[in-house]
């Protein structure tokens, strides 16, 4: 017997070989194991129906070992189960389809589960776990045994070899002519129109680097397919795969609408043996880049490939499954339960969401930003919410008013036991966070790692009333912002309590100002009594200098929740909701806009903020002659759209539909979901696609448009500090011609 | 994704709607009095939400008329100053 230790890069089923492991050697070598594996799906229905199911699969040809038995589902508790065991995962989703389709009214339990996660349920499995692992002769393994934790806060580095593949141009705007390769040793450049030799020197770098992940950039969408087709018309195909009898998996590209707006998921590609991630087809990416995306896979057990591209809804519906498996429940296909029947009264009392306030427009000082930490989560975790533990609706109404479980504790739930140790990680990293420099080698690493957190823990709240959940109940989804309000509401009360003005609430954080409270001892008293009165852990997210909350454009009198900015006493500066932030703002604009800010930050208080206004002046003076004249690059001006609709379902000549009809005719055609760029013309049409030209004539851009939008940005965070809209614009036009006397003669 | 029923900026909004004909048949100088009255409920949203009541424009009512009541407690306070500082002006005259 062999024994092995070493990092999990991968796993997957194979239809001879069982389950397939890989395994990153402490001594460097990349092996390639099998397990025998065999999975268990449950079925439970009329009794007669079971015996037709009974029948059905001792007709067929796979070897299936048949019993009945009793397993827990999560809201009916016992349940009489036919269970069927199939020595081959891979078996699996074909036989299930066809169950489908004859047994319809069955109900199926563990039926469509990643086999990644029933593993991860035996024997504790993760993305680059360290394994230890007893294997005979003929790679079989017969022990394996995880060293570490997937909730170890420092986790040893994998000892990764990367190859990164990226074109020289952004495929979406003009064809590429050569794919950039970079590995650690170096990097080169390859002619895409010589495709032999391209395809020779990148056979001969995969088969001598060996790399475990094949970082790309439109992978999944250009750069790959393109070499495969050149593989083919030039009768070389490239080892992929390091798994000789594995297969290239492909998924096609689908839009989908979620959370309010239409979404688009690229097709993919995954690798068998190494990893294949898509820098532009990985969810969040942007946010959180690649420590982010193996934390994701780390804490979801999903395997790389798969875990860089799903939305962290499905990364918390596995973290649930793996929960369920380990408790021996059973995980259905989909949610089984109904919203219980309610009255009027009762939908306006309990169909809520969380409390948000209108804030005190204006600009503020002496204010502190006090913020509950991961608010919903952590009142799953503390109040014992899940859809099996939320009763009746009396017992919940009482157990919100006196802030208490909903049931016993001992009893946790299947939510509050999946989100627990996650929470606890999170608060470990934060609290870390916390004490390190910008410049400490881990800041990077920890920040990213608590982002892939956060939205795994905002999407489990949203989980729990959602239609595709597997463990979702209206009921416990409604507990928890009636538990957030009452939470809210205290916290609320306890800082008038202590003399502070509260100027904003929303949802899991409130704005207090107090005249003198200036450093964070001020607030700590504060803190003290909210922790107290609510059992939730709560931080200070700073203190600011000054902090602006923004009125509404259509009416000046009525505040807008998320709408504002300001500088911490650190000189931080934090938006929400201003120009900077939108996606479809032009650089050009979003860059002036946080030059302002950068600007306004550098005054010690408020009452220095008068003081920066004449060189911001300057700077508004110097980007308006700049757009005026030209200067600006066409690049600067592009305006990101998302296409929510197909090219035939627009009833009105907007600007998007300009461009996308544009695009059509340059033969590249986008689907409800993607990123469409255009540029404001003048004239007809009243906007050009970016992707659509590469010969771009920069005297065609609609300049009047551009300067109403750098005056709205401009005036979004100046007009709280001049107290009048466009007070700033008069003096900097005046200025504008005063001193640049060469523009009359232009 | 969870709630099935019309948020309280929704009910507002159609509150406001229905009271249109209304609003068109009043003086200029009174629908400007309207509008600050529907500012003023706009301001108590978070309250009206949190209140659940079955009948919202009473809530509505109720936030029109706290920041009518705000008003005058603010104007009775800068009177009753300037009471205090007229007295001052008058005591401190030969």
């Amino acid at each position: 017997m062999n024994e092995y230790t070493g990092w999990l890069l991968d796993l997957y089923p194979h239809p001879e070989r069982g389950l397939v492991l890989w395994l990153i050697g402490d001594d460097g070598r990349r092996r390639c194991l099998r397990q025998d594996f065999p999975v268990t799906f449950y079925a439970a229905g009329p009794a007669q129906r079971l015996r037709d199911l009974w029948i059905f699969l001792q007709n067929q040809p796979l070897p299936i070992e048949l019993s009945r038995t009793e397993r827990r589902d999560l809201m009916t508790g016992a349940t009489v189960v036919l269970a069927a065991t199939l020595d081959s995962p891979s078996a699996l989703p074909g036989l299930f389809q066809t169950l489908a389709y004859h047994f319809p009214d069955l109900a199926f339990y563990d039926a469509d589960l990643h086999v990644a996660l029933r593993h991860a349920a035996v024997y504790s499995t993760f993305p680059f776990a360290r394994c230890h692992v007893a294997a005979d002769e003929g790679d079989v393994i017969h022990e394996i045994k995880v060293l570490d934790s997937r909730w170890d806060v420092d986790a040893e580095a994998v000892p990764l070899r990367i190859l990164t593949v990226e074109p020289d141009t952004d495929p979406l705007h003009t064809e590429p002519g050569r794919i950039l390769l970079r590995t650690k040793q170096g990097c080169s450049a390859l002619d895409l129109k010589d495709g032999g030799s391209t395809l020779a020197f990148l056979g001969y770098l995969l088969n001598r680097l060996d790399p475990d992940l094949i970082l790309t950039s439109h992978g999944d969408t250009w750069l790959l397919p393109l070499l495969l087709k050149l593989s083919e018309q030039h009768d070389r195909p490239l080892p992929w795969n390091r798994d000789p009898d594995g297969e290239i998996g492909y998924r096609k590209e689908r839009s989908y609408f979620a959370y309010n707006q239409v979404i688009y998921r690229g097709g993919q590609i995954h690798l068998a043996g190494r990893l294949h991630i898509d820098i532009h087809n990985t969810v969040m990416y942007h946010d959180y880049g690649m420590d982010g995306v193996l934390e994701m896979a780390r804490v979801t057990s999903l395997p790389i490939q798969t875990a860089a591209r799903v939305s962290p809804g499905t990364g918390i519906s596995a973290m649930q499954i793996v929960t369920a498996l380990e408790n021996e429940i059973l995980v259905p296909l989909r949610k089984e339960q109904a919203e219980r029947p309610k009255t009027t009264s009762e939908l306006f009392h309990e169909d809520m969401g969380g409390t948000v306030y209108d804030p005190i427009i204006g600009l503020h000082d002496d204010v502190g930003e006090i913020d509950f930490f991961s608010m919903y989560p952590s009142i799953m975790v503390r109040f014992n919410i899940s859809p099996e533990t939320v009763g009746s609706e009396k017992r919940t109404v009482e157990a919100v008013a006196g802030l208490e479980s909903v049931v016993k504790r001992e009893e946790l739930g299947l939510i509050p036991q999946t989100l627990a140790p996650l929470l606890e990680k999170r608060f470990k990293l934060k609290s870390t966070l916390l004490t390190l420099s910008r410049l400490d080698c881990r800041y990077k690493n920890y920040k990213a790692r608590t982002a892939a957190h956060k939205w795994l823990l905002v999407t489990c709240f949203g989980y729990l009333g959602y239609k595709n959940a597997r463990f979702g109940r209206i009921e416990a989804h409604e507990a928890v912002t009636a538990f957030g309000r009452e939470v809210l509401l205290r916290a609320k009360e306890s800082a008038e309590e202590l003399g502070f003005r509260v100027l904003h609430l929303y949802v899991d954080g409130m704005w207090v100002q107090k005249p003198g409270c200036k450093t964070a001892w001020d607030f700590q008293p504060l803190l003290d009594d909210i922790k107290t009165r609510t059992g939730l852990p709560i931080a200070l997210e700073g203190v600011y200098k000054w902090v602006a909350f923004l009125a509404s454009r259509s009416n000046k009198k009525i505040a807008v929740p998320n709408r504002y900015f300001g500088v911490f006493q650190n000189g931080e500066i934090k938006t929400r909701g201003i120009e900077t932030r939108r996606h479809d703002t032009p650089a050009f604009i979003r860059e002036t806009q946080i030059e302002i800010l950068e600007m306004l930050a550098k005054a010690p208080d408020r009452e220095g903020l008068n003081e920066c206004l004449p060189g911001i002046r300057a700077v508004i003076r110097d980007r308006q002659n700049a757009l005026r004249l030209g200067r600006v690059p066409p690049e600067k001006l592009i305006v990101r759209q998302t296409i929510s609709r197909n090219l035939e379902e627009y009833r009105a000549p907007v600007p998007a539909f300009s461009a996308l009809q544009e695009l059509e005719r340059a033969g590249k055609s986008l689907r409800p979901g993607q990123t469409i760029r255009l540029i404001y013309t003048l004239g007809s049409p009243r906007a050009r696609a970016w992707d659509a030209e590469t010969d771009f004539d920069p005297r065609t851009v609609n300049i009047p448009r551009y300067c109403r939008l750098l005056d709205r940005a401009v005036d979004a965070v100046l007009e709280p500090i001049t107290g009048t809209p466009g007070a700033w614009l008069a003096q900097a036009v005046q200025l504008n011609f005063d001193h640049v006397p060469s523009l009359v003669v232009l | 994704m969870g709630n099935v029923t019309p948020t309280i900026t929704d009910i507002l909004h159609a509150e406001e709607a229905n009271l249109a004909r209304f609003r068109r048949a009043l003086r200029r100088e009174d629908q400007v009095v309207l509008d600050d009255l529907f500012t003023a409920a706009y301001r108590h949203r978070a309250a009206a939400a949190y209140a659940g009541h079955l009948l919202p424009f009473e809530t509505f009512l109720l936030a029109m008329q706290i920041e009518d009541h705000r008003e005058v407690m603010h104007l009775r306070e800068e009177i009753r100053a300037l009471h205090e500082q007229l007295k001052q002006v008058k005591a401190g005259r030969p």
